[in-house]
């Protein structure tokens, strides 16, 4: 299936769905005027993916430095696919970057690592250059 | 504002420590802007990485919440307006946002925040995460942030949500002005 690409934009994040390669990376700050507009194509284009695909290793690099609470729901949803299909017949890495001084960030991977069991949850804390 | 006034108005603003202010009409692309420059202002003030995140994650909540909730500013039928001002005292960083609110939301917008203000923060969190589950609310248009909004200022404000409401001249019975104050 196609892969799905979002530039990022000023309040938006990069969506980089490389669904050939099975890796999945999203980076940057989301807090667009409208989270549900904005991530409606993204659940769709992954549960579109998930449901294509049997018996694979999938990465899912998480990159963002900031969302507001509109778009934390819409990560939730993002989280609840991927759960579900890690409860099925694949396999999903997420791969959790946070800054070593955002314990809000922080604290919210270790929650979805509570939350959603089934994916294998690696926390990578970077350090501000 | 006479020119000469200009000086002290830009005195007046440096002794109360106001690094950021904005007030009038409120879109999303003004909204971008500002947070721009809010995170320049704040790295030339040698803000802490740790406070800087929190500062801006309330800034967002508090003027989305303005843009996206408030009334259209009466008799204009197209604007929303706002205003927002980020300071600093010798302690602390704050927050101090106004909008417009329906006057028939003060008592209601008065118990959500006196309800967040009583929580600890643990309580707060596992609210956030309760929340987050919730769906049943999302499709509450006066408040479709399921709370999330208030409960994230709850966790990055380093001291309690302070409020006010203000009447607005010649609309004392169809509107307030709500301000909200946060700490850092």
């Amino acid at each position: 299936m196609k892969d799905l690409y979002i530039p990022r934009t000023s309040d938006s994040p990069e969506i980089d769905f490389k669904f050939s390669l099975n890796q999945l990376n999203i980076s940057g700050e989301a807090f667009p005027e409208d989270a549900n507009k904005f991530f409606y194509p993204v659940l769709v284009g992954l549960e579109d993916y998930l449901n294509s695909i049997d018996n694979q290793d999938v990465e899912f690099n998480f990159h963002l430095t900031y969302f507001n609470s509109a778009s934390t729901k819409m990560l939730f949803s993002i989280f609840m696919l991927l759960n579900d299909s890690a409860c099925s017949s694949n396999r999903i890495a997420l791969n959790w970057h946070y800054d070593e001084e955002d314990d809000t960030i922080k604290e919210f991977g270790e929650d979805v690592n509570e939350d959603f069991p089934a994916i294998d949850y690696n926390p990578v804390v970077t350090y501000p250059a | 504002m006479e020119i000469d006034l200009f000086s002290s108005f830009q005195d007046d603003a440096g002794k109360k420590g106001i690094v950021f202010y904005y007030s009038g009409a409120l879109s999303q692309n003004v909204i971008a802007t500002m947070s721009d420059v809010l995170k320049q202002r704040l790295d030339n003030n040698d803000a802490k990485g740790s406070v800087t995140k929190k500062l801006f994650s309330s800034f967002i909540e508090m003027i989305q919440n303005a843009l996206h909730y408030s009334p259209l500013v009466p008799d204009s039928s197209f604007e929303k307006i706002g205003a927002v001002a980020v300071g600093k005292t010798d302690e602390h960083f704050y927050i101090i946002c106004g909008n417009l609110v329906d006057k028939k939301y003060v008592s209601r917008i008065s118990e959500k925040i006196e309800h967040v203000n009583s929580m600890t923060r643990d309580e707060v969190r596992l609210a956030y995460r309760t929340q987050l589950k919730n769906e049943e609310h999302s499709q509450d248009e006066v408040s479709k942030g399921a709370g999330l909004g208030l409960l994230t200022l709850a966790r990055d404000s380093s001291s309690a949500i302070e409020y006010s409401f203000k009447d607005v001249p010649g609309y004392e019975n169809e509107y307030s002005e709500l301000h909200l104050k946060t700490l850092f």
